[in-house]
């Protein structure tokens, strides 16, 4: 339990650092801008309370928010996100349930499960960020081709990081 | 009670949700235009010490390019220079009182930090208060207009860049002054939109859009970019498309203009708006 704080706390720490001098100083093609904190929600234990993923994920959003200058964006979004994880683990659950005390990492359940699993929670997450950040309807499909494009960059960079942290 | 204990219980994953998004959304909500830029700015005040070292190392490299585009600016400015014309006024002696004529100041400063990728693009400049800047002053690079400042600190002030949703300045065609609304329209970084221009007019590819002066905030005939492209498909007005004269990427000196005589302009419309 102890250790498991103290872990993702490091790897807060860690992502925060990352995201905010390096993927924030990223841009492919103009108007590409991965977003990797997200990791920290995707990788918290399956059990977790829900009242607390949603407290971390907001707080992890608005950690991202002060750096960024956007106060509530990132918060919200990461909220919403956090809102909809138990809800996509329960989607992609194995046929007899998660067993106790597993991590939602490639080495449970497969790299096949993991992709669908950070997929799922990363295009949703990118979704309400950029249609908060725009904030209007006229560019709906200018901000959906942005939604799509940052979230394969996101995806990517997610499984990479996540393959050196297995690694390490 | 019980009940309402058991419905507590019950929605609470919601109930959590629906408070955080509300206070996300307050805060969202309560930071206008520009996020909080001032806030943020003295939030992050080891943040921004740091990137001005990287920015000074990144600049390092830049060199060669910044003394090009000095160089040339120079050249510019010679051009411009009183004794490059021959002078037609021989029959009178002018008095040339620069204190009473004199309405914008320069301020000369350079980017720290900027953002690009966003929707709502702002850079942040080394120069705040303690050098005079102060919100509302325009800040131009060397090809041509860049931002109007929009949060000031001690010494860091926080600019909205052309590459914002929420950015609108009139605009003009140089040829005939006839004068429109500039907007970026989002995605691409080298093009803005003129837009309320009516079908009658004739527009050129590669007719030169300069600032109108209108706002206060930019003097007049400052560098805005060339038409790249227009249609008159829908409506009364024109779609054009502005290539912009700066090149957001290798932005690192750029002036900050301060308008001497704003306050009085300002308070002059504002005394107008009262009467109507």
């Amino acid at each position: 339990m102890i250790t498991g704080i103290i872990k993702n706390t490091g790897l807060f720490i860690f992502l925060l650092l990352l995201q905010i001098l390096l993927m924030d100083n990223i841009e492919f093609s103009g108007y590409v801008n991965p977003y990797i904190y997200l990791l920290f929600i995707i990788l918290l234990p399956v059990e977790i309370p829900a009242w607390l993923l949603l407290i971390l994920s907001f707080f992890t959003g608005l950690s991202v928010d002060l750096f960024n200058g956007t106060p509530g964006m990132h918060a919200s979004a990461t909220t919403f996100a956090g809102f909809v994880r138990p809800y996509i683990l329960r989607i992609l659950a194995p046929r007899d349930g998660y067993d106790t005390g597993v991590l939602p990492v490639p080495g449970a359940y497969g790299w096949r499960w993991f992709l669908v699993y950070v997929i799922l929670i990363v295009t949703i997450h990118h979704f309400a960020l950029f249609y908060i950040e725009v904030f209007r309807l006229a560019y709906f499909f200018s901000t959906l081709l942005r939604v799509l494009l940052s979230s394969l960059f996101s995806i990517g960079f997610i499984l990479i990081i996540q393959l050196l942290i297995v690694k390490r | 009670m019980r009940s309402l204990l058991n419905f507590l219980l019950r929605y609470q994953n919601i109930i959590i949700l629906l408070l955080l998004e509300a206070a996300a959304f307050y805060l969202l909500a309560n930071s206008t235009s520009y996020h909080n830029a001032k806030i943020t700015n003295s939030l992050r005040g080891c943040e921004t010490a740091m990137q001005e070292k990287v920015a000074n190392f990144v600049e390092y490299f830049k060199l060669r390019e910044i003394n090009n585009t000095l160089s040339e600016e120079n050249t510019r400015l010679r051009n411009t220079l009183e004794r490059t014309y021959s002078n037609s006024e021989i029959s009178f002696f002018a008095v040339n009182d620069s204190v009473q004529r004199q309405q914008y100041v320069y301020t000369q400063a350079y980017v720290v930090n900027q953002s690009l990728t966003k929707q709502k693009n702002f850079f942040t400049l080394n120069k705040g208060t303690s050098h005079g800047i102060d919100e509302g002053m325009a800040v131009v690079g060397p090809d041509g207009i860049a931002g109007v400042i929009v949060g000031v600190d001690k010494n860091f002030s926080v600019a909205m860049s052309l590459l914002n949703l929420d950015f609108r300045l009139s605009a003009r065609f140089r040829k005939n002054g006839y004068f429109g609304s500039l907007n970026w329209k989002g995605l691409d970084r080298s093009l803005l939109s003129f837009d309320e221009i009516p079908h009658h007019l004739i527009v050129n590819i590669g007719d030169t859009i300069e600032t109108s002066g209108f706002s206060a905030l930019f003097p007049a005939g400052l560098m805005v970019g060339c038409v790249s492209g227009f249609d008159d498909k829908d409506g009364d007005f024109y779609n054009i498309d502005v290539k912009l004269a700066t090149d957001f990427h290798n932005l690192n000196y750029i002036y900050i203009i301060g308008n001497l005589k704003r306050y009085e302009q300002v308070t002059l419309e504002e005394s107008i708006e009262e009467i109507k």
